[in-house]
């Protein structure tokens, strides 16, 4: 009979520090041109100047529409610019799970001995730069087309505000990305949370026009608390009352970032279990 | 008169572009078919071989109106493959098999249905065709499982069975065994033979030789998009060099001794091969002259040799003819 | 099995064929639900919040604001990811293959996304109703009700067109969500093209949901300012468009279909 020998073989690369900067760099470089939003410098660039600039002209006429002044319309502005993040943040890392299943690229993932904290952290890197590009270009949109003024001052302050939605934004995203390995198509989690973005993160109008239980579930979301930050950064608010709000977003991407990996690890198994990662 | 053939190319090419870059965009062509003649004579299976990347799927895709040709002409049942699409359409059927193909959330009957009904299936009896394409392929007992829980071999059975579903004159098969268990593979082999004697032309790509082989009275083997052979299984032995081959086995063999074996009546080929310490030469024999023991005798002084003689089989001459293209 | 005289090929049982695969892929993945409930609810309240007070007929323009952003969405977005999924699935190069003429496949789905668009709008209009306890006035309720269903079918024609994007290219998904808010400004979902820069509205006028829903607010907002030609010759320009854009679909997808072919990309995905 013939006999396995366990030490046959090459030796196991050991889980050492190398190892997961290795895979962290090699899922945030390739696991995103896997998804076709990413994949093309042209689509990129869409992402950062068109969304932006249509969502806001969108909304901003709305708001003239229906009689809305010169501070409602800077509201409004910088309300959608920051809320486009969605696209970069939660729409990428939603994609990149639904393309791997698609191409069934995810079986083989799993299987993996790929450490999944540099994995799933390194699939938010390119996510977290668009984003934060994304963002920007929103911001400067807002001021040279629709009034919003931001004193010099203030954009140190704006810029932490910014850079700290950017990584929550992607925290959310990768949150959502780990039920997406679940769901037939994640797509639509995308397109839920734009939405539910708009109506109670505070873009288009103040969180507070809405009904009590509205408003506690849009503190739920990041992105409601890093447009306040932003909000109280362009408005000039002291650095304890931003600190104050830059505090939520760090304690809303600390959680999204631990619960995307306990929810991937949940619904990694939940798939193996139900076969549904070869589902889409 | 001669008939018409079922399919017909002439000097058929057809070749790829693609594009990277942003600013500065880089083409890369690739030339998938170079000039491809062939004719198919009716109501027979037709087999064409070839590796990976010869360009046997871009082929099917032509002749059965998903791709148009680049250069040079195409036509099935004595219509241009791309002028008369639309005639052509409903009287040829084309199984690419693999797992993508079929709307894997509704079940068997669901997708047949659907595909009967852009088909033009007569409505009355469109359940009546859905049951016996269903039976004849093997798949009536799982015909209202959804498609996605399915194996491999079902999914392929479900393929086949959406090909011959509107009765076509020409079926053209992809590869149709791939991923089916040998039983499922005999008899998806008895159900293409049993096309045939209905009055199907099929044209079948394959990479398994016993299968061509078994089913196919001519073969055609294509390399780098080209033909570079067509013929019988009879014809192609012969133009490989010969029905029957010699092998003989040692540790090394001098240049002068592969000399003399050249030398024997009737050896048309010697192919040498290095595995591990040994050497094995093929030769391919055109007569019935040479014998292992005139072998035996040309190669004194070797130890370990052992020779031994077998009919060239199909996937000699496919080797052969595919790594002489190669070279 | 002889092989039998090639059948006629009818076009609406294609139709037909294709709107039942559909439903039954829509109740194989009944998640799709929750956005279709929860995008035009979301609209609702939106547009409920930043109309509320401005004028006596605030509601209608936000009913007819969410409910148009609902519905372009059920029937664009809807059309063409059908078709993105045919390309997903693998079964974009059957389809094609088949006899029919693939526009009348897509017409299939259209009509599906038509009927989901449909109840999108209605629950817009459920949603403004409950947050603003009394149905909004409108003039003519018969007329309202028909102008609405002749809105469907403009959308309709325009989301055959944008389905031939997502036969041309797999990246049709991006161009459309790059697309989504320049559609809805450039066609006046939400407040009339007229108060957007000169320049801009012939390409609004190129939509026939642009005419159409002119006409719908000039029916039911009394004082409405939209086109100064008012309300006949935006039927007339609807029904117009509307025309050429079904009378060149055919044309069209053949010519996307001969792109597809020559370069080789309907399996892409």
């Amino acid at each position: 009979m013939a006999t396995v020998n366990a030490s046959a073989g090459a030796p196991l690369a050991p889980a050492t520090r190398t190892s997961f900067w290795r895979t962290f760099w090699t899922n945030a470089v390739i696991a995103p041109r896997t998804t076709l939003g990413f994949m093309r410098i042209d689509f990129v660039l869409g992402t950062i100047f068109i969304i932006p600039l249509m969502q806001m002209v969108f909304f901003v006429f709305v708001v003239q529409v229906s009689g809305g002044g010169a501070s409602a319309i800077a509201f409004t502005a910088l309300g959608n610019a920051v809320s486009t993040v969605t696209y970069s943040s939660i729409f990428s890392v939603c994609q990149t799970t639904d393309s791997e299943k698609q191409q069934g690229t995810m079986e083989h993932l799993l299987v993996s001995p790929a450490n999944r904290l540099a994995l799933y952290f390194g699939r938010g890197l390119l996510p977290i730069l668009i984003s934060l590009a994304t963002v920007s270009v929103g911001i400067l949109y807002a001021v040279l087309l629709f009034g919003v003024q931001i004193p010099v001052a203030t954009v140190p302050s704006l810029a932490v505000s910014v850079t700290l939605t950017a990584f929550a934004m992607v925290g959310f995203g990768l949150l959502l990305g780990g039920v997406a390995l679940y769901l037939r198509t994640s797509i639509i989690l995308g397109n839920i949370f734009l939405f539910i973005g708009l109506l109670l993160s505070g873009v288009n109008f103040p969180a507070s026009q809405l009904p009590t239980v509205l408003q506690w579930i849009g503190y739920g979301f990041p992105l409601t608390w890093g447009l306040s930050a932003i909000r109280a950064s362009v408005a000039g608010d002291s650095l304890g009352a931003v600190a104050l709000l830059w505090g939520a977003v760090v304690v809303a991407a600390v959680v999204s970032f631990g619960l995307a990996i306990g929810l991937w690890e949940y619904f990694e198994r939940r798939a193996l279990a139900t076969g549904s990662i070869a589902r889409f | 008169m001669t008939p018409i053939p079922a399919i017909e190319t002439r000097g058929l090419t057809r070749t790829f572009e693609s594009r990277k870059g942003f600013l500065f965009r880089e083409v890369t062509r690739t030339e998938a078919l170079r000039g491809v003649d062939l004719a198919v004579a009716p109501e027979s299976i037709f087999g064409l071989l070839g590796p990976n990347g010869a360009g046997k799927t871009t082929f099917v895709k032509i002749l059965s109106t998903l791709l148009l040709p680049t250069g040079g002409k195409a036509s099935v049942l004595g219509h241009d493959v791309v002028d008369d699409s639309a005639w052509l359409r409903p009287r040829i059927g084309l199984v690419l098999g693999g797992e993508r193909g079929l709307y894997n959330r509704i079940n068997a009957r669901d997708n047949l249905r659907y595909f009967a009904d852009l088909y033009g299936i007569p409505t009355r009896e469109r359940e009546a065709r859905i049951e016996s394409v269903l039976e004849r392929v093997g798949l009536t007992w799982a015909a209202d499982r959804r498609v996605e829980e399915y194996s491999r071999g079902m999914k392929q059975k479900l393929h086949i069975a959406r090909g011959i579903l509107h009765r076509p004159q020409v079926l053209f098969l992809d590869e149709p065994t791939i991923g089916l268990d040998p039983k499922s593979a005999r008899e998806t082999r008895k159900l293409v033979r049993s096309l045939v004697s209905d009055g199907v032309t099929i044209f079948l790509t394959t990479h398994y030789m016993f299968e061509a082989e078994e089913l196919c009275p001519e073969i055609a083997v294509m390399s780098k998009g080209r033909i570079v052979a067509r013929d019988t299984v009879a014809g192609l032995r012969h133009l490989v060099g010969g029905d029957r081959t010699l092998e003989a086995e040692a540790y090394g063999f001098e240049d002068r001794e592969v000399a003399t074996l050249r030398a024997l009546p009737g050896v048309s080929k010697i192919v040498s091969e290095e595995y591990g310490p040994k050497t094995r030469l093929t030769l391919r024999l055109r007569s019935l002259e040479t014998t292992p023991d005139d072998v035996q005798a040309a190669l004194p002084g070797h130890t370990e040799l052992s020779v031994r003689e077998r009919r060239t089989s199909l996937e000699d001459v496919y080797l052969d003819l595919v790594e002489e293209e190669a070279r | 099995m002889a092989t039998a005289d090639v059948p006629a090929i009818s076009r609406s049982r294609a139709t037909r064929a294709s709107l039942r695969l559909a439903v039954l892929m829509f109740m194989a993945d009944p998640q799709w639900l929750i956005p279709s409930m929860i995008a035009p609810v979301i609209f609702g309240v939106v547009a409920f919040e930043l109309f509320r007070g401005a004028g006596p007929y605030f509601l209608t323009y936000a009913i007819l604001g969410a409910g148009m952003m609902s519905m372009w969405g059920q029937t664009l977005y809807g059309s063409g990811w059908a078709i993105g999924q045919d390309r997903e699935f693998g079964t974009l190069e059957p389809t094609v293959q088949s006899p029919t003429p693939y526009v009348y496949v897509v017409l299939g789905r259209v009509l599906w996304n038509v009927v989901s668009g449909l109840m999108g709008g209605g629950i817009v209009y459920l949603v403004v109703l409950a947050s603003a306890g009394s149905p909004p006035a409108v003039p003519d309720p018969v007329g309202f009700v028909i102008l609405f269903l002749f809105v469907m079918l403009t959308l309709a024609s325009v989301g055959i067109l944008f389905s031939a994007a997502w036969v041309y290219t797999r990246y049709s998904g991006f161009i459309q969500n790059v697309g989504e808010f320049a559609f809805y400004v450039g066609t006046g979902c939400m407040f009339p093209i007229v108060l957007l820069p000169f320049w801009t509205n012939p390409i609004g006028l190129f939509f026939p949901p642009t005419w159409a829903l002119d006409a719908l607010r000039y029916l039911s907002i009394p004082g409405y300012v939209g086109f100064s030609w008012g309300f006949w010759p935006d039927i007339l320009g609807a029904v117009v468009t509307t025309l050429v854009y079904v009378a060149i679909a055919g044309t069209i997808f053949k010519r996307v279909e001969l792109h597809v072919l020559a370069k080789g990309n309907l399996s892409d995905y």
